[in-house]
């Protein structure tokens, strides 16, 4: 299957020429207008003199471009009424610059000199509207306003879409094709496989579309993901010219490639939810990564909630004390504490962390003085993910638990001496994933009572060894004889 | 103190004075007014995407990166020579079954090896691989203590790389490009994140192995960036950094008045000129006057304990990879954003015994082996992995042609240099534990699926770190410049 009817096909060549040689008429034409205005002031007179080349000039190669113009169209795949529109503007270019440079050599013209101007008028409106029917022929209809700023879109008339809320919250909910395919589609395909722009014959925007394939025959086989075009053309090298989307057009990520590839497999059905596909393991791992909030800026470790920006007042307080006080990213509201450059921060600092309680985030405080003391300061940062309490004199009991950072997902008590009681007392932090007790000597009932209690918690005791290998001391070395 | 410092300004200033004459004033006053109403134009029409830190304030201060980071810091183990993965990862019982026979020609045609002339033999895998861990993935017999961390990390079996020389293919490997003048990984990233412990380096470099790698030190330079965020090399025999110690007779109270004094003249000479050169000079003077204690502190592995020396096979006042791992950790554990180790001796041609596929590749092995697992283990159990990105890899990988330098056979089994497909692995931050992205071809010759490119490694590293790797910018010769340059794409299959 050739997508280029033969190779060195003069038509096409001659064609593609047109995006090219069609900026000449344009911007001739400007300059012979500014000239023609210019000329008018009785100082700049002398300028008129260029008007009769330069309209010949612009006039020759607004008859080129229509030329070639019309051939490209032969290739196809245009929308008919755009086509149209943009093939006659072009044609009344050609026809007004040739009659305007009639105009400025005719010796018998003469008389209708006062025609110049509207006419020059009528062409520049005649190239303006022909440039824009020409460029959404090219890009799609919508090329400028989608890069619109917000404020200019609604002044251009545009309904702000409705923000991208997905319709589902567990991706085992989300149907297939309606929530997962057809966007991606509709970002990536739709611009250049749609009712106006029909390259290759080929229109995606509905599945019986999709079904009905284009010039080239079906695109889709229903679980035979490698048979169909629909995926064989995403995966071909980037300078392949079959390669779909083509070199320089936005791509599908890795992961939407490998979801239409599942949803081929599985028979490219409608209605469907992911349930009720079941997915493998590896898929529904992609498309886990795929629901909203998953995107790559993505960090279970920062709460999706929006506080208040952190007080600075608060935070210059801090570093005065040489705490790191961070936002966790550019325009975060939330911050990470770091005391890696304040051993001496004590018990009587920890008052200072309290205006931060919404904002703060990521808070270590490892190999600083602080004590039991301190916990009751710990427990009102509510919004606490990372908590890192390594080498301190905390000890905690069951009076002292954590319980007010209920946000907690990682906690480092390496080398503390922690109470059984405060480890007993984290089964009320439900969300707690990750727990560091190397070098904290947790007794093994604890343990155990912590890991029935909370089956997601992972507990990291350390104290690991690797095994003398008789490899570690075999150094190979060519015998001698 | 004063008097000191007050004669120090004194001369600085006369010095400036003296070279200011009649026509330095009438140049100034018109440069002066040229450049005011350039500035004036030029902040109007800025870029509002000026990445870049505020450099008439401390260039080393923590910066918060583009969005929330997986990783606070990276431990990079280059080994320089490029090993082999077709005996250590990439398992291919096919490439045995042609061992000794002529190499096919279509392998051949229209490709160009470092050394490889004429037709050379295949050269089946010089290991026992088995498969381990849950992910079931396969390590060779060479690395046995890291087999059992298989389901730690995720390998990168289609890396490719377009140099197939050592010089060139580092520098592309650290810097993003063959050629030199380019920041390396770890600039970029004290750049775009400063340092978070202000009495260490944002960017430390260890070597190990009798040499630095072939590309030099511009492998750790900082290229187009200002020289303050260059890695700071420390050696693990003698003094950790060259010429850091005070000379004899100067106490440190006395360093410290000519420091401060220096970095006033300093700053004078940046409120004249503006050249943020100057402002890293200030900061290079206060981090090395901290770094006299805080350096010799943290590269001190004895008062490590004994378990700990056991676990990664260190031996104090070496210079080894060891050493160089359990160092890493403990500068990661400080707070430090970047460790680059290089491992020197990974070229084996087969030329002489140490550069063997059957001997020195093996000896090799085992040096890393055990470091390298304890360094992982050692980073889980202190909760550190989870915050803390481990790369592997060498410049290339290896030809599965057994080398035959200028048409002969070479003494030793050994492999030449090969860019199309060799093997990575990434392990902690984020990157999901126990997997296996890209697939080679049965004879592990070319990439077939999940090819990686150089760029995607950096751009992968950058976004762990927090960083849009399209957005983290300098602007040099007058165009923004970029680690990843013009490509670089997420390698999100490895992302948990």
């Amino acid at each position: 299957m050739k997508i280029l009817a033969a190779t060195g096909n003069w038509n096409l060549f001659i064609g593609r020429i047109h995006p090219l040689i069609v900026h000449l008429p344009i911007g001739i034409l400007i300059i012979a207008f500014v000239l023609a205005l210019l000329s008018r002031s009785s100082k700049r007179a002398g300028l008129r003199a260029a008007l009769p080349l330069l309209l010949l000039a612009a006039a020759l190669s607004a008859v080129a471009s229509c030329v070639a113009g019309y051939l490209l169209s032969l290739d196809g795949g245009y929308d008919e009424q755009l086509l149209n529109t943009h093939l006659w503007l072009g044609i009344g270019v050609a026809v007004s610059s040739t009659l305007l440079w009639l105009l400025t050599v005719a010796p018998a013209a003469k008389r209708l000199a006062r025609l110049e101007l509207p006419l020059f008028a009528l062409l520049l409106v005649l190239v303006s509207a022909a440039g824009h029917y020409g460029g959404s022929l090219t890009h799609g209809d919508d090329y400028l306003l989608q890069a619109m700023p917000p404020a200019l879109q609604s002044f251009a008339g545009k309904k702000t879409v409705a923000d991208n809320e997905a319709a589902y919250t567990n991706v085992g909910d989300a149907r297939v094709y309606e929530d997962l395919v057809a966007p991606v589609l509709s970002t990536r395909c739709y611009g250049c496989h749609n009712a106006r722009k029909l390259k290759g014959g080929l229109r995606l925007e509905t599945l019986a579309l999709i079904r009905e394939g284009g010039e080239h025959g079906p695109v889709l086989k229903d679980s035979m993901p490698e048979e169909s075009e629909l995926f064989k053309r995403l995966v071909l090298p980037d300078n392949d010219e079959h390669r779909m989307p083509p070199k320089g057009k936005p791509q599908l990520s890795p992961r939407e490639v490998e979801l239409l590839y599942w949803w081929i497999a599985q028979g490219a059905p409608t209605g469907k939810t992911v349930k009720e596909l079941k997915p493998n393991p590896r898929i529904q791992l992609v498309l886990e990564a795929m629901t909203p909030g998953k995107a790559l800026d993505h960090n279970e470790f920062v709460p999706e909630a929006t506080p208040s920006a952190p007080d600075k007042k608060s935070i210059e307080a801090l570093e005065a004390k040489g705490v790191k006080v961070l936002p966790v990213a550019a325009n975060s509201p939330f911050v990470a504490v770091s005391c890696v450059n304040a051993p001496d921060f004590s018990d009587a600092d920890m008052k200072l962390l309290h205006p931060l309680r919404s904002q703060l985030v990521w808070l270590d405080l490892s190999g600083t003085r602080i004590t039991d003391a301190a916990l009751a300061d710990i427990g009102q940062l509510s919004a606490l993910t990372r908590l890192e309490l390594k080498q301190t004199a905390v000890k905690g009991s069951a009076a002292t638990p954590l319980t007010g950072c209920s946000e907690l997902l990682y906690l480092n008590l390496s080398g503390t001496a922690c109470t059984p009681a405060f480890l007993t007392a984290l089964t009320k932090n439900k969300k707690l994933q990750q727990l560091y007790l190397y070098q904290a000597n947790p007794d093994a009932h604890t343990l155990k009572q912590l890991r029935q209690q909370l089956p997601k918690l992972t507990i990291d005791t350390g104290g690991y060894r690797l095994e003398p290998l008789a490899s570690d001391t075999i150094i190979y070395k060519r015998k001698t004889v | 103190m004063s008097r000191l410092h007050d004669k120090l300004l004194r001369e600085a200033s006369e010095e400036t004075l003296r070279f200011i004459t009649r026509r330095h004033f009438l140049l100034d006053c018109v440069t002066g007014l040229g450049a005011a109403a350039l500035g004036s134009f030029l902040t109007s029409c800025g870029s509002s995407a000026a990445a870049g830190p505020d450099f008439s304030a401390d260039p080393m201060a923590p910066r918060a990166p583009h969005f929330p980071g997986r990783a606070k810091s990276v431990i990079y183990l280059h080994m320089a020579g490029a090993p082999s993965q077709l005996e250590l990862f990439d398992y291919k019982p096919d490439l045995q079954k042609l061992h000794n026979q002529l190499c096919p020609q279509s392998l051949l045609e229209g490709k160009k090896f470092a050394f490889i002339r004429g037709v050379p033999k295949m050269l089946g895998p010089q290991a026992v691989f088995a498969q381990h861990g849950e992910s079931r993935a396969w390590v060779s017999d060479h690395m046995p203590h890291f087999a059992t961390m298989a389901d730690e990390v995720s390998f990168l079996k289609a890396v490719q790389t377009d140099q197939f020389n050592h010089g060139p293919a580092q520098l592309l490997m650290q810097t993003g490009s063959a050629r030199l003048g380019r920041p390396s990984i770890g600039s970029w990233v004290t750049y775009g994140l400063g340092t978070e412990n202000s009495n260490l380096p944002g960017f430390v470099v260890l070597t190990s192995g009798g040499k630095t790698p072939d590309a030099g030190k511009s492998v750790w330079g900082s290229g187009f960036l200002p020289s303050v965020y260059q890695g700071v090399q420390c050696r693990t025999k003698g003094d950790p950094v060259l010429f850091l110690t005070d000379p004899e007779g100067m106490d440190r109270n006395l360093r410290k008045q000519s420091i401060d004094a220096i970095n006033d003249i300093n700053r004078q000479e940046y409120e004249t000129f503006g050249d943020p050169e100057t402002m890293a000079r200030i900061s290079q003077y206060e981090l090395a006057y901290k770094m006299q204690i805080s350096v010799p502190d943290v590269m001190d592995i004895n008062k490590e304990p004994a378990y700990i020396h056991e676990m990664y096979g260190t031996q104090p006042g070496k210079e080894s990879f060891a050493n160089n791992c359990l160092l890493a950790r403990k500068l990661v554990e400080k707070g430090v954003r970047f460790v680059q180790l290089y491992d020197w001796g990974w070229d084996s041609h087969g030329t002489d015994e140490n550069l063997a596929i059957d001997y020195g590749f093996r000896n090799k092995c085992r040096e890393i082996d055990r470091p390298i697992t304890a360094l992982l283990k050692d980073l889980k159990q202190r909760g550190l992995l989870d915050e803390t990105l481990v790369v592997w890899g060498g410049e290339f990988g290896r030809t599965p042609m057994q080398e035959n330098r200028d048409g002969k056979d070479t003494p030793y089994l050994g492999r030449d240099h090969h860019v199309e497909a060799f093997t990575m692995w990434m392990a902690g931050a984020g990157i999901k534990k126990g997997f296996t992205w890209g697939e080679t071809d049965e004879i592990g010759y070319a990439a077939v699926k999940g090819k990686v490119a150089i760029n995607d490694i950096h751009a992968t590293i950058l976004q762990q770190l927090g960083f849009d790797h399209e957005k983290l910018t300098y602007q040099f010769q007058g165009r923004p410049f970029r680690l990843t340059d013009v490509g670089g794409h997420v390698i999100t299959p490895i992302l948990a």
